[in-house]
């Protein structure tokens, strides 16, 4: 136990008045062995290193944001429900271009992960709506706190700084992408279940015939034995849950937009079934989009004068 | 341990009559009870409970683009149909509502912008409505040929009905055509026959014979428009 003094502690003027050998012994991270170039009484950032002049390290969080950054998107991405697919004819070359029509309903911004306090810049956006009863109390606070009605699914969107950041509660439609740019989008595949060698990893199987019995679809040897170890190697293909898991589609052209049905017309097909919800984000792969100032207001403001 | 004289430690003959106080605490403390006041902390615990829970405000949701247009994927389509079909005779000519539209064991002709127009024996129809195809099947140079067209492709220009069956198919596929049994071969003549009637009543025959027998499937044929 901590020696008490003498005197009462009400009596005392408030600790930030005391000088610190009045105070109670409390030990102080990082300061009693080594050195630091912080601040002595202030909380310490492990975002925001201060290194005084010295070289910046290269294995720290800030190197590694740094290093992320020249692969992180400009823009926030949204979120969507895919519909199902289709084909859109070009009416002059009669080309036909298989597409996938993906719906965006109330996509908001919720909230900001900041460098200064999550350590690095992201959007959350909200989708959708959840009646309240079903939302945790936490999390219906969270949403009543930044302005937005409760979402029914919520995800980050990471952008490279805060330029990206946009303002809480800002609705974002399909008008938020470009006809004729790419996007990358992600969404969860299609669960098989518990699948054999065959289906998950296109092992060939067992022949038909020659003596075989009932191991036809049989993943067969699972390595050498003694001498090549005596032992499954770690990350052997072997049967197991196939699927629903996330997959990117990369640099996927957005063939048209409907910002009045909040349609989104992509091209070819994407992962998962009809009614997954899919993340859209521009493409890394592809310059970014040039939107130009005001364009997305002028579109807007076009939807709510036919609406 | 060596005893302490008083006389130079005055104080030291307290410490025995503390240590005495110590011994006869807990005998005291298991005579009697205690009765505490509820402790602070404790008492607004139980005030809490009973407090009603705070109600957090929900606000309102944006309006809808979902419930609004429940169907995307007709909406994409029909704006489709609007451009490729706008007279909507394709439809018609397929649609199962329609009594007059072309059915499966009906002698077909389509013709193509880029290339040699194609007539068969439709033996499937195969409705998914932007990608809605026919499966045509004729005999060529004595080769069983099938076609699939998408019938809103730009590239289709006209299916026309040259015969229609005299008994309404009783399958949705007649893939038993394609068995020697069924199969009807060729029906260039019949094409040629209903081309050359068009032709009369039409006062020109310059739609030029279909899929020639002796002629590969995809030469030019001469006097084609």
């Amino acid at each position: 136990m901590a020696p008490k003094l003498a005197v009462s502690w009400a009596q005392l003027p408030p600790s930030f008045l005391l000088p610190d050998t009045l105070l109670p012994l409390v030990a102080r991270r990082g300061v009693k062995y080594g050195w630091s170039t912080a601040d002595r009484r202030r909380k310490p950032n492990r975002f925001n290193q201060v290194t005084a002049g010295l070289p910046q390290l290269t294995q720290s969080p800030a190197a590694a944001l740094e290093r992320k950054a020249k692969t992180l998107p400009l823009r926030t991405g949204a979120l969507a429900i895919k519909k199902g697919m289709t084909a859109i004819y070009d009416p002059e070359t009669g080309i036909r271009t298989p597409a996938t029509v993906v719906q965006m309903d109330r996509v908001q911004v919720v909230s900001h992960k900041t460098r200064e306090k999550n350590g690095y810049f992201a959007v959350q956006m909200g989708a959708g709506w959840k009646h309240f009863d079903n939302v945790p109390r936490p999390l219906l606070g969270h949403f009543t706190g930044n302005g937005v009605s409760p979402k029914r699914h919520v995800v980050e969107f990471r952008v490279k700084d805060e330029s990206g950041l946009l303002k809480i509660g800002q609705a974002v439609g399909p008008e938020w992408f470009l006809e004729g740019q790419f996007v990358d989008t992600r969404s969860n595949c299609r669960g098989m279940g518990f699948e054999g060698g065959m289906k998950r990893h296109g092992f060939k199987g067992q022949p038909a015939s020659h003596g075989n019995s009932l191991a036809h679809r049989l993943m067969g040897s699972s390595g050498p034995s003694q001498g090549g170890g005596s032992r499954v190697h770690p990350g052997k293909k072997m049967p197991g849950n196939m699927g629903g898991q996330q997959v990117t589609v990369q640099a996927v052209k957005v063939l048209k937009v409907d910002a009045e049905k909040g349609i989104l017309v992509l091209n070819g097909c994407i992962a998962g079934p009809k009614g997954c919800v899919v993340k859209i984000q521009d493409s890394l792969k592809k310059p970014w989009p040039v939107v130009l100032e005001g364009q997305l207001e002028e579109v807007k403001e076009a939807v709510q004068a036919t609406a | 341990m060596t005893p302490t004289t008083p006389s130079l430690r005055p104080l030291s003959c307290c410490k025995a009559l503390l240590r005495q106080t110590g011994l006869q605490k807990p005998a005291a403390r298991s005579m009697t009870t205690y009765f505490n006041k509820p402790q602070a902390a404790f008492h607004k615990k139980l005030m809490r409970q009973e407090e009603p829970r705070k109600v957090i405000k929900v606000i309102a949701p944006p309006p809808s683009t979902r419930k609004v247009y429940k169907e995307p994927l007709k909406d994409v389509t029909e704006a489709q149909l609007a451009i490729l079909d706008p007279t909507g005779s394709r439809t018609n000519l397929f649609s199962k509502t329609n009594t007059d539209a072309a059915k499966v064991g009906d002698i077909l002709l389509v013709r193509l912008k880029n290339g040699d127009p194609f007539a068969g024996v439709c033996i499937n129809i195969r409705r998914r409505g932007i990608d809605t195809g026919i499966l045509l099947r004729n005999e060529l140079t004595r080769v069983g040929v099938e076609m699939w067209f998408k019938i809103y492709s730009p590239n289709v220009e006209g299916v026309e009905v040259v015969q229609r069956k005299e008994k309404r198919a009783r399958r949705a596929r007649l893939t038993y055509m394609r068995k020697p049994k069924h199969d009807i071969g060729s029906v260039q003549n019949i094409v040629l026959a209903y081309q050359k009637s068009r032709g009369a009543i039409r006062g020109r025959a310059d739609d030029g014979p279909v899929g020639h027998e002796n002629k590969g499937g995809k030469r030019k044929v001469k006097g084609k428009k």
